[in-house]
């Protein structure tokens, strides 16, 4: 892993510790999208930290996963704005695309799906994030297009 | 402080005076009123308010408030749940709402009985609970190290034992996961919590969640007692409390000295005292017989044996201290030797200076100096140092100590510029090779630091009772002897003697050996006589700690044998010298001679120290150090080593691995990767020992701890 990289991070804050969160999104770009335990420690290597200080970082943070993810991050947003216009259905409708449970991972390693809180676009609600990016606004219908173009993209 | 700098704070109606800045549990505590707290500690830094058990409500803020995070102003008027409803409703809430997923099973906690959310909640509580719904559950207890258990089920997140590992401790390694409800203590990938000082989160657990392993079941509150005395493993001397239940110790618990401990005990001093038990304590005296091992002989018969080994030396008698009795045993023993047979020559595993008495300071101004050279490390010390560091204090590793002694004193050197200049410096020694003291007192001297009451030096001996004995033995006799040669009797006092391999080579010179030890692994093979030894939790007596502070060590438990001073007393008599067995009438003799005859029952359950005195002031050594290739070895003894802590299972995952300790540069010179196996050489002889990169080591020195190192010393060679 890129130790120097982390090291530059780390000069650009006063403590060791602020440094954590974005070496710890360095982190996760190079192991594919998790941090595994050795990722962890090797984070805390480069900053001088104990493990544990780092994990207690990464295990707070909803966009740093602890668990290995699929190659597509689909992310639904279930907070207040999207909730009034229908993100448990849109939700669903992934579901039943996809065919995994809110948290889970496809069995092919494809596809994560996961509920997430307000992702601060209430003005064109339902969010849908799609690795990284936002698709919004959402409805059912849409889902099936979505899911197509991705794994037309693989 | 005059009245002009107190604030007026009314609490409850009640009007109180408080320096501004006093925090508003304690200003509540000044006005008789008492604010419940959780996680309020004000020894793990600045409030975080997380427990929300201190709610009151405070005129000018709408919101119920913290009270711990808050602090006395100029006519702030504050009402507890004593006097307001909010608050009481507030606290009510609160605790409600702590209960929630808390098992209640205090009939089956270690904690119940002396348990502040017990006591609390009996207290404060709803006295009845609405929760109708299942409560969360947890695999417990999951063992976070073999010394602490976790309950998960019963913690109520105030996060006092996370503080302590990032905050005090520094170790980094207890945290809480996740968020909010899913919140838990944990460590990393549930490896132990390996940390010199992780015990105290046992004692901070305002709750039953953090429990001893050794305590587990072992007893309850109303069936214990609290003995007062001072741990006798270190020289520091913490002051602990023991518990016992039905004679045993059960566990140790700290006693807050505000400058020696501040309530925080080592896993040594926590840990260690099952060795009291160890499986191969000696409760009878022994006598070696031809072939066949070991006899068992009466006391009688003992006293009888040791009068005739003692009589047919003819004074030709060495006693090897160990540097743990206490005052009062070396002082019995000095007159049975000294004044009963002529026999002047002791040994202490190192010497002690009294030159160090006119830079004297308690340990606590350690946090608050702003400038400390230090050399290596020590427990409890070392919090104090951290301390310092975290309140701004600029630390700095002198490496190997006497050079650096010689460094500092030149008037050239930067740092010795500004340890003359500074008003709050501090000298810190820990290692060998020190002579007691004598050389960072000529250090201190030469920096001008006899001026300054606020500039000291500490050195760390390696015994917990060096000085007291030192003094005591000199105190025995004023008369001198030659050294015997040959040696008629060696006489070994203790276990640290027994296991010294200055001592075992000692014995080899002499014609006969009596050996007074706890432990038969430290007896058999080279004693004639074997007299059983006690623990320091099972004598009255004083130690001496580092800092020249007369301590009360008091008796928690009765020995399995008679302890030494009763039978020191009982051979004296057999040489018409009169020695007490009791510790306050031998004190008594001694405090005469040297302690300006302090009463016994003076000497106080928190023992103040004394004042700074003259000494005769040393040079430093001016010869420069032999000049040898490769690195110097530091041979050290690790916190966690000796015979105590070797015979204490829980302990034993905390004793150093066979490693060598490299510094980067000197690492990177030879190409050797952390881990890796190298083999370290001096003057033929090698040993493969684990490499381990310690970045705070100075370039050109490597640490091997001394039960690893083996014939190794002076200058090595380390390669892949």
């Amino acid at each position: 892993m890129n130790l120097d990289a982390i090291a530059a991070i780390a000069t650009e804050y006063p403590e060791r510790q602020s440094a954590i969160l974005p070496a710890l999104r360095l982190a996760q770009e190079e192991h594919g999208g998790w941090l595994p335990p050795e990722a962890i420690r090797e984070v805390a290597d480069a900053l001088d930290l104990a493990p544990a200080q780092v994990e207690a970082v990464a295990s707070f943070y909803d966009m740093l996963h602890l668990a290995p993810v699929g190659k597509h991050m689909v992310e639904v947003c279930t907070n207040l704005s999207c909730a009034l216009v229908g993100a448990q259905q849109v939700l669903q409708a992934f579901e039943e695309q996809l065919g995994v449970a809110p948290g889970e991972t496809s069995e092919d390693g494809r596809f994560t799906l996961r509920a997430i809180e307000c992702a601060g676009g209430c003005g064109r609600a339902v969010v849908v994030v799609v690795d990284e990016r936002y698709r919004e606004p959402v409805r059912p219908e849409d889902v099936p297009g979505i899911v197509e173009e991705l794994k037309r993209g693989d | 402080m005059s009245a002009t700098e107190l604030v007026t704070v009314t609490v409850d109606g009640r009007e109180v005076h408080v320096p501004p800045g006093t925090g508003l549990v304690e200003t509540a505590l000044a006005a008789g009123v008492e604010i419940p707290v959780f996680c309020y500690e004000p020894r793990l830094g600045a409030a975080v308010g997380a427990c929300r058990m201190c709610l009151c409500e405070i005129e000018g803020m709408p919101k119920l408030q913290a009270a711990c995070t808050l602090t006395a102003t100029n006519g702030m008027i504050v009402r507890t749940a004593q006097t307001s409803e909010r608050a009481a409703e507030g606290q009510e809430a609160t605790l409600e709402f702590i209960l929630v997923n808390h098992p209640l099973d205090c009939p089956v906690c270690d904690k119940g009985g002396e348990c502040p959310l017990q006591d609390l909640t009996f207290r404060w509580g709803p006295g009845n609970t609405r929760m109708t719904f299942p409560k969360r559950t947890f695999e417990k207890p999951i063992p976070i190290s073999p010394a602490i258990a976790l309950d998960r089920e019963r913690c109520i997140l105030c996060y006092r034992c996370t503080r302590f590992s990032e905050s005090v401790a520094e170790d980094g390694q207890l945290v809480a996961l996740n968020r909010g409800a899913e919140s838990v203590i944990a460590t990393f990938e549930d490896e132990p919590y390996l940390a010199p000082f992780s015990g105290n989160v046992i004692e901070l657990c305002p709750v039953g969640a953090l429990t001893s392993t050794q305590y587990r079941f072992e007893a309850r509150p109303w069936e214990i007692q609290n003995v007062p005395t001072v741990c006798g493993l270190c020289p520091v001397g913490c002051n602990i409390q023991a518990t016992t239940r039905e004679g045993k110790v059960k566990r140790i618990l700290s006693r807050n000295h505000p400058e020696v401990d501040e309530g925080w005990l080592c896993d040594k001093g926590r840990f260690a005292f099952t060795h009291l038990r160890a499986r191969d304590r000696i409760a009878d005296p022994l006598r070696r017989v031809r072939r066949r091992g070991f006899d068992v002989l009466s006391w009688d018969d003992a006293l009888g044996e040791a009068a005739e080994l003692l009589m047919q030396a003819q004074g030709r008698i060495v006693t090897a201290l160990s540097g743990s009795e206490t005052v009062e045993q070396a002082y019995a023993l000095g007159r049975l030797m000294r004044a009963g047979l002529g026999a002047h020559t002791g040994v202490l595993p190192e010497e002690t200076s009294p030159a160090l008495d006119a830079f004297r300071l308690p340990l606590s101004a350690i946090r608050d100096a702003e400038l400390e050279p230090v050399a290596e490390r020590a427990p409890i010390v070392e919090l104090w140092v951290k301390a310092a560091r975290r309140q701004g204090a600029q630390v700095e590793q002198a490496g190997d100590a006497l050079e650096g002694c010689r460094r500092l004193a030149d008037k050239r050197n930067a740092l010795g510029k500004s340890l003359r200049e500074s008003e709050r410096a501090i000298l810190i020694w820990s290692g060998e090779e020190g002579a007691g003291g004598a050389h960072l007192a000529a250090l201190a001297k030469e920096l001008g630091f006899a001026g300054k009451p606020a500039s000291g030096a500490f050195h760390l001996p390696c015994t917990p009772n060096g000085r007291g004995i030192a003094d005591a033995w000199a105190a025995a006799s004023d008369d001198e002897g030659p050294n015997p040669e040959p040696i008629g009797l060696l006489f070994v006092s203790g276990d640290e003697a027994a296991a010294d391999p200055n001592v075992r080579a000692l014995a080899e010179r002499a014609e006969r050996v009596i050996v007074n030890a706890m432990f038969q692994g430290l007896a058999v093979g080279w004693a004639d006589l074997v007299l059983p030894g006690t623990s320091y939790l099972e004598r009255d007596g004083t130690y001496v700690n580092l800092e020249g502070r007369l301590q009360r060590l008091r008796r928690a438990v009765i020995p399995p044998a008679p302890d030494e001073l009763a039978w020191i007393s009982k051979l004296a008599e057999r040489f018409a010298v009169e020695v007490s067995p009791h510790a306050s009438a031998v004190f008594a003799e001694v405090s005469e001679r040297i302690y300006d005859g302090l009463p016994f029952g003076e000497v106080g359950e928190e023992a103040p120290l004394r004042t700074r005195s003259e000494a005769p002031a040393p040079q430093l050594p001016s010869e420069p150090a032999a000049e040898g290739k490769g690195l110097r070895l530091v041979r050290y003894r690790p916190l966690f080593s000796g015979p105590a802590v070797e015979r204490v299972p829980e302990l034993q995952f905390q004793r150093p691995a066979p490693e060598v300790e490299l510094s980067p540069g000197d690492a990177g010179r030879r190409g050797i990767a952390p881990g890796e196996t190298v083999t370290v050489t001096h003057n033929g002889t090698s040993l493969q020992l684990r490499a381990r990169i310690t970045k705070s080591l100075r370039e050109g020195i490597v640490r091997i701890a001394a039960e690893h190192a083996g014939e190794l010393g002076g200058t090595v060679e380390v390669a892949k």
